[in-house]
């Protein structure tokens, strides 16, 4: 935990002094004396933050033959005089000799100001030849080339006696700093680099992670070194740089500070688990980084930094488990089985701590492969686990035991990871390795997640699950259930709402605007009134919500079965429709049966929501007591995506029933007509 | 009672207890006690709970206020404010039905609130205590203050206004990181807004302190405002020429969209046929979107109105950078179910965030959910007009808004969004996500949108 102090900043072991000299250094280093002091003294020559590049001290350049040469002078300006991995990283490096500069942009008063639109900064080929067109950037580079056409050219030659007057260049944004002449930056490259870093388009993108930039240049520098060496604080948070990593240390910093210094009511734990062991972990950052640098060959998606064993948890998952490793689409055919109920279960743990996996309904098959033996669960992980478990994280493991043991109720643990081992009850000295991974993969990728989650936490929420469901995971199952319920037609308030409002995820393109009028109906043959009223009746409410989380949670659970979704018959936003929507995830065709069987003529009259019994409940009730079973295996039968069998069936059954004895019973309770 | 009641809920599938405890209510039992309700298991009681919730909005939202009653009461058989998450969120839900109901009656409604007391320090409590609880407002502070540290950088004086300043450790941070800039810090001044003179005082006398401690010129400029940022004097402000000007506004935006027109409660007007709703529903919806185009004019209370003279206070202001950070939900529909369904969801989304990280014993956590979220639910359900001042609105519309109002906006760039992800990460709590929509961090639950921070700088 962080210490309460205000006047030093313990987190690393790092005084405030260091890490403000630390600061300094990068700064001075982001503006080109010192990039580069890097886990592993290699170069960083990406840059986000564009400002940095010192243009004007090229000023000197800029008679210079060919651009080329300026680049290559910058960049060895940027590079910085490695230091070496170990005093870098631990922070006890000798500091740097600073020379003192000139802030980027602050150009000689005797320069010239050259001003240019943002087309001819952003024109890549000024120099036009006129025989070929082809274009150059350079002046120069295009005589040289008139000269393979003979044409007339002539080289500027470099004036012995005249010092070239020095130009300055200004960014043509109006709000940019560098709009000002005494701001103005010293190449044209540079001006050119800033236009488009700042103010252009960021189109080239890291295949790896999601940064984007907008010089290529950046790019590729970034990809070089893109996952060989990152900055990992123990927030989670990934760096790449070492400075940004210390100004984001600030920050994290100053919040667990600022939660420690007036814990709230019993809630502490809960603000300050978040910069998890930001005073605790101290040493571990450091050793973190120097002892796993090594590794990092092995591995370049392995995190480094602080994450203590989140680092390895890390590594863990993306080494392929091979005992975790069901196939995507067996897990999803074998899913529904296990329980009709399974989808988007993210349950709650009986000692309500975190670390929920979204979908933890695919996870159910490995669940049941792992139950029999907990300690196998780490798979192919559990070695890496043991391999970067070592003593410098002692938080997690030994704390995070303890705890499991003594708090189990309670957050009051210092950091995240012990947090996630309270979840592990049956924890025997490895469990919690499963915790830490199962977090860090979490977080680092979506959704595909779970598929190499740990067994003991789901067998925790396995056994929960009956306890308890989310309310999210509860809302989609109640749109699911539309599907079956609405052969009652109690249930078609609540069924065709959620159910349509789930649905509008995958149909929206159809149902968009003309949800609630009837003209959509037109398109087909009038679907069952229970349907349509709920469709229509709240067209609006349904279709607009086309963003909700029912949509991607049901695309998860069926995804295997999933053929193909024909779109052609949900145009109608009637809840029959919905239903037939999902049905062609599954199984393909049947739609227009299921319009037409569902399609009956006295529509509007059993608009009933006389849910509450207040008449004909008895009708209500014979009709579903008679389908009961069928509906459970219905049920069933359609998670397994068996949608044929299971939509025929659910037809005929609806069919029968309402329309014999339903529509009757409704139609003469006609409550809002 | 019924045949195969027990039988087969025993061992078969939660759906078909489900469709067997629709049933039940038969009109004998009535108003009884339904013992077996009772015995429900968690995820049964909850798709029941849902479907009930919506009967009962139906009801609530066509004036039926028979069945409205019954649907209350047979909820409140089922629901617990200390329940498991749906019985909690139904809870909420009927209570700011049965207000709706009640504010028919205005009198019954005053008087049932005769004695409600608005403490200033319960809610600032209440809030801080969310501010603990989840991430949202954390992440929402990390961003903001990358992007104001990125859009300041250069510059030599720089004033933050705060719209909504109750948290210290965001500006501490921000010296922070100011401190540790390539050319130095600032001279930073911050404007501080808030309804509470100690809540203030209090973050005056620590950033002050920090300020001193990192030996940053800072100066803190605290304005109370009575009554909330309608009543805010822009001359207090004093943005002074030569200065780089940052807002922060944290979910301080949507109440300006608060309007007084259409105060008629769709009540006890509603009795009329199915044609007569859907023709109702379509009206309301053209008339949502017709007004959100071309606002009313010569109705200076209009939710236009209001927004325009905010915001344009604001832009008059020329920020460099103003980071806006709202609630990513539709909650100001037209109707009233449009607006249950969508609290429905992102509410379940909020308590479940809760239920995956606090106990349930947690009287904290029942404090958020009740005097946050439950008020939130009750002024998003219960009010119409003026009164309703959660409308909350997604992204996309905040950034039509802001864009009409002369903004441009700035985009986050890859570092902000980098550090609210790891913020984020570290919650351990994978079921938080952060997505980038249109250069603006949406914090989700699982796939839910709840929060969207967004930075813009001024268009002249």
């Amino acid at each position: 935990m962080a210490t309460s102090s205000s006047s030093s900043v313990p987190f690393f072991g790092m005084s405030r002094e260091e890490v403000d000299e630390q600061m300094k250094q990068q700064a001075a280093a982001a503006i080109g004396v010192g990039v580069g002091l890097g886990v592993g003294g290699g170069l960083h020559n990406h840059h986000h933050h564009p400002h940095h590049h010192l243009h004007h001290q090229l000023l000197q350049h800029s008679s210079s033959l060919l651009s080329n040469s300026q680049l290559t002078t910058a960049g060895a300006q940027q590079q910085a005089p490695p230091l070496s991995a170990a005093s870098s990283a631990t922070g006890s490096g000798p500091p740097q000799p600073k020379k003192k500069r000139n802030q980027p942009g602050t150009p000689n008063p005797d320069a010239e100001v050259i001003a240019l639109s943002p087309k001819t900064l952003m024109a890549t080929n000024r120099f036009i030849c006129e025989v070929c067109n082809k274009g150059f950037q350079r002046e120069q580079n295009l005589q040289l080339h008139r000269r393979g056409h003979n044409l007339p050219w002539k080289l500027k030659q470099k004036s012995k006696t005249e010092v070239p007057k020095r130009k300055v260049y200004l960014c043509p944004e109006p709000t940019c700093v560098h709009h000002e002449a005494s701001r103005a930056l010293g190449d044209l490259t540079g001006i050119k680099k800033h236009y488009s870093r700042k103010h252009g388009e960021k189109k080239w993108k890291c295949d790896k992670c999601a940064k984007r930039y907008a010089v290529q240049s950046d790019w590729k520098a970034h990809s070089k070194t893109c996952g060989t060496r990152e900055y990992r604080c123990d927030c989670g948070t990934l760096f790449s740089r070492r400075d940004s990593f210390i100004t984001h240390r600030a920050f994290c910093d100053a919040l667990a500070q600022e939660s420690a210094r007036n814990p709230p009511p019993s809630l502490s734990s809960l603000g300050s688990h978040l910069f998890a062991g930001a005073g605790g972990a101290a040493n571990n950052m450091t050793l973190g980084i120097s002892s796993t640098a090594h590794s990092s060959a092995a591995a370049d998606i392995l995190r480094l930094g602080g994450s203590t064993t989140g680092g390895a948890g890390q590594f863990d998952h993306l080494l392929p488990p091979s005992t975790t490793t069901t196939t995507t689409s067996q897990q999803f055919r074998n899913q529904p089985h296990l329980s009709p109920s399974s989808a988007a279960f993210f349950m709650q743990q009986q000692d309500q701590n975190n670390s929920y996996q979204p979908f933890h309904h695919t996870l159910m098959q490995q669940q049941q492969q792992f139950s029999s033996d907990p300690n196998n669960a780490a798979g192919g992980g559990a070695a890496a686990n043991q391999l970067f478990n070592l003593g410098f994280f002692p938080n997690s493991s030994t704390a995070g035991i303890d705890s499991t043991t003594s708090t189990n109720n309670n957050n009051n643990n210092a950091t995240l990871f012990t947090n996630h081992n309270n979840n592990n009850h049956s924890g025997g000295g490895d469990d919690h390795h499963h915790h830490h991974h199962q977090m860090m993969m979490g977080s680092s990728t979506g959704g595909s997640v779970p598929l190499f989650s740990s067994s003991s936490v789901h067998q925790q929420q396995m056994n929960n699950m009956v306890a308890h469901m989310s309310a999210t995971a509860l809302l989609q199952k109640a749109a699911q259930m539309g599907s079956t319920t609405n052969s009652n037609p109690n249930a078609t308030t609540s069924a065709s709402l959620l159910r349509s409002a789930f649905a509008a995820g995958p149909n929206h393109n159809n149902q968009k605007s003309s949800s609630s009028s009837s003209g959509e109906k037109q398109h087909h043959p009038p679907p069952p009134s229970l349907g349509s009223f709920g469709g229509s009746f709240f067209g609006d409410v349904d279709t607009n919500n086309s963003n909700n989380n029912l949509h991607d949670l049901m695309m998860n659970s069926f995804a295997a079965a999933a053929g193909n979704n024909n779109n052609n018959n949900n145009n109608s936003p009637s809840m029959f429709n919905m239903e037939e929507g999902n049905h062609n995830q599954s199984s393909g065709n049947n739609n227009n049966n299921n319009n037409n069987n569902g399609g009956s003529s006295s529509n509007n009259k059993k608009l009933t929501r006389d849910f509450l019994g207040v008449g004909h409940v008895a009708a209500v009730r014979g009709i579903a007591g008679g389908t009961t079973t069928s509906n459970i295996s219905q049920n069933q039968q359609q998670q397994v995506g068996a949608a044929l069998e299971r939509s025929s069936s659910l037809d005929s059954e609806r069919n029968n029933n309402n329309s014999m004895g339903s529509h009757s019973s409704f139609g003469g309770n006609p409550s809002f007509q | 009672m019924y045949q195969d009641d027990g039988s087969s809920s025993a061992t078969s599938s939660p759906l078909q207890f489900f469709s067997m405890a629709q049933l039940s209510p038969n009109p004998s039992n009535l108003g009884s006690p339904y013992p077996y309700l009772r015995e429900l298991k968690s995820e049964e009681r909850g798709l029941y709970l849902i479907h009930l919730l919506l009967t009962c909005a139906n009801h609530v939202a066509t004036g039926s206020l028979e069945s409205a009653e019954i649907a209350l009461g047979q909820i409140s058989q089922l629901s617990a404010p200390d329940g498991d998450t749906m019985q909690r969120i139904a809870a909420y839900f009927t209570e700011a039905l049965a207000e709706r109901i009640i504010k028919a009656w205005p009198g019954v409604h005053r008087a049932l609130n005769a004695t409600k007391i608005k403490i200033p320090s319960e809610e600032s409590m209440v809030r801080s205590l969310f501010y603990e609880m989840f991430p949202f407002l954390k992440v929402a502070f990390v961003v903001t203050n990358q992007a104001i540290l990125e859009a300041m950088e250069g510059e030599k004086m720089v004033h933050v206004i705060d719209l909504n300043a109750s948290e210290p450790s965001q500006w501490i941070a921000l010296l922070q990181a100011l401190s540790g800039r390539a050319e130095g810090p600032p001279h930073l001044r911050i404007t501080g807004i808030h309804q509470q003179r100690e809540v203030l005082d209090r973050m005056s006398h620590k950033l002050v302190e920090e300020a001193e401690r990192l030996d940053i010129p800072f100066q803190f400029n605290p304005i109370v405002v009575s009554g909330g940022l309608e009543n805010l004097d822009p001359e207090k402000l004093r943005v002074k020429t030569g200065e780089a000007l940052a807002i922060s506004s944290v979910l301080q935006l949507h109440p300006f969209l608060a309007s007084h027109k259409n105060p008629n409660s769709r009540l006890l007007q509603r009795q009329g046929t199915l044609g007569e709703l859907l023709l109702d529903q379509k009206d309301n919806s053209f008339d949502s979107a017709s007004s959100s185009s071309s606002p009313p004019i010569g109705s200076p209370s209009s939710s236009q109105g209001k927004m325009d003279w905010f915001l344009n206070v604001l832009w008059g202001l020329s920020p460099k950078v103003m980071v806006v950070t709202e609630q990513d939900s539709n909650h100001n529909g037209a109707t009233l179910m449009e607006r249950l369904l969508e609290a429905l969801y992102s509410y379940a989304a909020l308590f479940d965030c809760l239920e995956s990280t606090v106990p349930r014993s947690s009287i904290e956590r029942l404090k958020v959910e009740k005097m946050m979220f439950g008020e939130e639910i009750k002024n998003i359900v219960a009010c119409e007009g003026g009164e309703r001042k959660e409308r909350h609105e997604k992204l996309e519309k905040w950034i039509h808004r802001l864009e009409m109002a002369g903004f441009g906006n700035l985009g986050l760039s890859y570092y902000g969004m980098l550090q609210g992800k790891g913020l984020l990460e570290s919650y351990g709590c994978d079921g938080y996500r952060m997505k980038e929509e249109n250069g603006c961090a949406v914090i989700c639950w699982q796939d839910r949108p709840l929060y969207a921070v967004s930075s813009w700088r001024c268009r002249k």
